[in-house]
């Protein structure tokens, strides 16, 4: 016989304002199986908890019932309180009454009290079916896989190995660095990025525990936490880079010019490229696409004049394979194309530019050597006007959210502006300045006084040309006025957005993505750099739009819950995962088909006892399987069954009430 | 429509190459006209074998059973039947390469009284879209259309079809003989009967016999090719199609004009996701 104990909590006055917490006890206790049932003020607190290690022993309890908040809270403090007081953690219920009841039913208090009974009702049934379940141990492959070489995936690849994990770390374009390389100084203390930088680069390169794969992308992921199997594909360099000094000389001689991708094309590079002097590693690699020996068997120059004969035209992409316990995932951002823009004359007028094309500029190893240029006749701009929120915010045109560092970089912007060309003046229309983070408001207040920019709030409606000089057309919304600038420059602060790519790594990791196609965390407050996936964390801007603080904080902690994961040989898993009964089960691979994890596979077991007739049957990988249930709503034999969710308790409480 | 001779001549042939163990067929019932399946299993037996329009059954049932599990099988599908074979292909519960189908291009058979049966009207796809060998003039494409005792029901409001069915089903015996009858219906134990299915014992609410039913017919929704096994095998007569005509016009507007077992690998609506998938209808 079942003795079930009921525990109702009063979350303070979260539940309690709007369910009549005693009422629910005294309910609980009609109940034929409930032996016991109490209240109190926070059932989480120690006092709380230890109630119910009491009462257990006190009334020989064989499943409890916490009535409080979404197990999502608090379902594994009272699993422990269960097991403190030597019983299975898994014959807890809980009853989520707050999020459930008292909160969605704040205007009628009788009846959100006969849910919340209800509720009970349905737990205590079903915990009546509760099993005694075990925590699974799969043993762990300590090393991790970082994908994207950015500050992001630098920093968390750093903190991973100086932790003696050994790291591989993947990256898409020759050199690691990703965006950061690209900037000249970063706000708020206006530190020098290459400086601050260029010496983790360098540390990557050199540290004994990291693998650096360049010019490479993921193709596969399959496994599960601790034990999975990637499958990565290194682009052809065609330079050997084991021989390679980097000397330079073959793409001094290479006579093919390519726009310039690291200085947003305002110069040319050679189809045979580092793409920066302080690339790591510094080697170069062949642009297929542009290079005349590869696409028309024409040139041969850079192996003629390579000293080491590292020039090979016929090598081919490579297929790597390594194993990996967990994935850090740092594909960065995109800056959002302007053209819809039409009314500014993005794409018509040539001194209309972005902020990343300005920030290349006025770089010490930028195209113009440091000094802003108009790239329609070379000179340098007097009035500059800066538009922030070009696509952020903008639902008819861009996307909805707020690129958060276009205000901090714009401010910066201002700053070098006023270094470079001393009698310059920046013209700044904006939305909101929002400059929350450490140091930034007094960034922003001190920039303003220091270049005494004009600061217009209100949107610029059209940009047209007189002359040679552009005539920004504007709403001054403190004046309630239009304004027109004339503009020598025209700098936009375009809208951060993910990777073009992005959903599709998402997918191939299994990991879920939102509308924009940033990567989800597991939860926005409490997990926000775990994924839903165990074993895959996020970091920097493929999670969401972030400035270099928040980004190599995130990487830091991404490595900090890589080094927990391998904290042990084997790790301990939530046993409540699906599995076949082998009578039931037909063959018919439907769970296959939709398991979202890929943890299911056949095996052939035999016809009947004794039998050398062989039938195929379903089976789970217990390491992969996360319990969401789906290959039990797909099998109509219903051979597959969900510990923690069997079918019986499911029916048991669809029956109590 | 009369394959009798030509089904014969190749039974014979694939029996004395030694390509077939059993050749799964009709036969006459002996008393009258009406057909009945026939397993052969020796060449001298081939001359019982018959295909008019009263071969009516569909002989995929008969691919779940013992009697052709691993042994090498000849059968004959018209075009529902070779829909519910490439169903049973793509659940992975028989081979390909054991079986040798004779495919006919179908010019729809007739009931006992000698009328064109509903579904035979009504067909989609008349020809064998699995076959080895086939017999008779294809067809041309044709159009799904609704038929009008399911626009009847669709006119219906929740609460009325749901009286309307009950009352329809009431005279359900629970013989199973529906389940029996469909050759999609291959669990080794049907989740009706087993120990954890409470429900399908009844409640207050609703018959065990309409539960059990509803439950069977979702089970085969987006995998019922309207072959009507059942509703012959039905000894209460009861109109099965509805049930499965009715998910299938829901299935067929909202998933992408779905429709069971027409091309090989594909499982059905409810075992494939795609973003267009709408959900408005579930609730």
């Amino acid at each position: 016989m079942a003795r079930v104990g009921v525990f109702v909590c009063f979350c303070g006055a979260n539940i309690a304002d709007f369910v009549d917490v005693p009422k629910v006890v005294e309910e609980a206790k009609r109940i034929r199986e409930v032996k016991f049932a109490i209240d109190y003020k926070y059932m989480c607190s120690d006092p709380g908890q230890q109630q119910i290690r009491d009462a257990i022993t006190q009334y020989r309890l064989t499943s409890i019932v916490v009535a409080a908040c979404s197990p999502r809270m608090h379902e594994k403090t009272f699993r422990k309180a269960l097991s403190d007081a030597g019983m299975n953690p898994y014959l807890l219920e809980v009853a989520n009454i707050r999020e459930h009841s008292s909160w969605v039913h704040q205007k009628d208090k009788k009846a959100a009290t006969e849910k919340a009974s209800d509720l009970v009702r349905m737990a205590v049934a079903k915990s009546i079916a509760n099993e005694q379940l075990h925590e699974i141990s799969v043993p762990v492959t300590k090393r991790a896989l970082v994908i994207g070489g950015g500050i992001a995936g630098i920093q968390a690849a750093l903190d991973i190995a100086d932790a003696r994990i050994p790291v591989v770390l993947v990256e898409k374009s020759p050199s690691i660095g990703g965006k950061m390389a690209q900037l000249d100084e970063t706000f708020p203390t206006l530190d020098c990025s290459q400086c601050i930088l260029t010496p983790k680069m360098v540390d990557v390169a050199s540290h004994p525990y990291i693998e650096l794969i360049p010019y490479a992308e993921v193709l596969e992921l399959e496994g599960f936490v601790g034990n999975y199997k990637a499958k990565i594909r290194k682009k052809a360099s065609y330079v050997n880079f084991k021989t390679c000094t980097g000397c330079g000389t073959c793409w001094q001689k290479c006579p093919v010019k390519v726009p310039n991708e690291y200085n947003m094309g305002i110069d040319k590079r050679k189809a045979i490229y580092t793409p920066f002097p302080q690339a790591v590693p510094n080697k170069p690699v062949i642009d297929a696409a542009h290079c005349t020996m590869l696409t028309k068997g024409k040139c041969g120059i850079c192996a003629k004049v390579c000293e080491k004969g590292s020039i090979d035209y016929k090598m081919q992409d490579e297929i790597i394979e390594r194993e990996i316990g967990a994935v850090v995932v740092a594909t960065g951002y995109d800056l959002w194309d302007p053209k819809p823009y039409e009314e500014y004359g993005v794409g018509r007028f040539k001194d209309i530019i972005t902020s990343l094309e300005f920030e290349r500029m006025v770089s010490a190893n930028g195209p113009t050597n440091g000094v802003p240029v108009r790239p329609s006749d070379g000179k340098v701009p007097k009035n500059v006007v800066f538009i922030k929120c070009i696509g952020s915010r903008d639902e008819a045109k861009g996307i909805e959210y707020c690129s958060k560092i276009c205000c901090m970089y714009t401010t910066k912007h201002t700053i070098l502006l006023h270094h470079k060309v001393h009698d310059s003046h920046a013209y700044v229309f904006y939305m909101d300045i929002r400059a929350a983070g450490k140091g930034y408001e007094e960034f922003v207040k001190k920039a303003q006084v220091d270049t005494a920019a004009t600061y217009l709030r209100g949107r610029v409606s059209k940009i047209y040309k007189k002359g040679d000089k552009l005539i920004v057309r504007g709403e001054d919304a403190q004046i309630g006025q239009v304004v027109e600038v004339v503009a020598d420059l025209v700098v936009l602060a375009t809208a951060v957005i993910p990777p073009k790519d992005n959903p599709d790594l998402a997918r191939l990791l299994g990991v879920s993505y939102d509308k924009y196609g940033y990567m989800s965390e597991a939860h926005p407050k409490l997990r926000p750099v775990e994924t839903a996936k165990a074993g895959i964390f996020l970091a920097g801007c493929t999670q969401a739009p972030k400035d270099i603080p928040d980004t190599v904080a995130q990487a830091s902690a991404c490595a900090a819950k890589v080094c927990g994961i391998f904290s042990g040989d084997t790790m301990k898993k939530d046993p409540m995962i699906s599995t076949v009964n082998n009578e039931y089960c037909t063959g018919c691979q439907n769970c296959v088909k939709v398991c979202p994890y890929g943890a299911i596979v056949t095996e052939e077991v035999p016809m009947g006892h004794g039998s050398k007739e062989m039938r195929t049957v379903a089976k789970i990988n217990e390491g992969v399987c996360q319990g969401c249930g789906s290959c039990v709503a797909v099998c109509r034999s219903m051979a597959i069954s969900l510990a923690g969710f069997t079918d019986l308790q499911i029916i048991n409480e669809i029956v109590s009430i | 429509m009369d394959y009798t001779k030509q089904i014969q001549e190749i039974a014979s042939k694939l029996f004395a190459e030694g390509k077939i163990d059993v050749f799964v067929g009709y036969r006459l019932t002996g008393f009258d006209e009406n057909q009945v399946p026939v397993l052969i299993r020796d060449q001298k037996d081939v001359s019982q074998l018959v295909f008019n329009d009263r071969s009516v059954f569909n002989l995929v049932n008969y691919l779940k059973y013992e009697h052709t599990r691993n042994k090498r099988v000849g059968l004959v599908v018209k075009g529902c039947d070779s829909r519910s074979l490439n169903l049973l292909l793509t659940e992975s519960q028989v081979k390909r390469d054991k079986l040798y189908v004779v495919g006919i291009a179908c010019e729809g058979v007739v009931d006992e009284q000698g009328n064109k049966m509903q579904n035979c009207m009504e067909c989609v796809f008349p020809d064998a879209i699995v076959a080895d060998e086939m017999l008779g003039t294809p067809h041309e494409v044709r159009k799904y259309k609704v038929n009008a005792d399911i626009d009847e029901l669709a006119s219906k409001g929740l609460v009325d079809r749901r009286v309307y069915f009950e009352e329809v089903f009431e005279n359900c015996i629970r013989c199973n003989a529906c389940r029996h009858s469909c050759p999609l219906c291959y669990c080794a134990k049907c989740c009706i009967d087993q120990e954890t299915a409470t429900l399908y014992n009844g409640a207050n609410t609703t018959s065990g016999a309409f539960h059990a039913l509803m439950t069977w017919s979702l089970h085969l929704a987006g995998r019922c090719v309207d072959c009507r096994n059942c509703e012959k095998a039905c000894p209460s007569h009861l109109p099965l199609h509805l049930l499965h005509k009715w998910n299938e016009r829901v299935i067929y507007e909202n998933f992408q004009e779905h429709l069971a077992g027409v091309h090989e690998g594909d499982r059905g609506a409810f075992y494939k996701y795609s973003m267009q998938d709408p959900d408005d209808f579930i609730m």
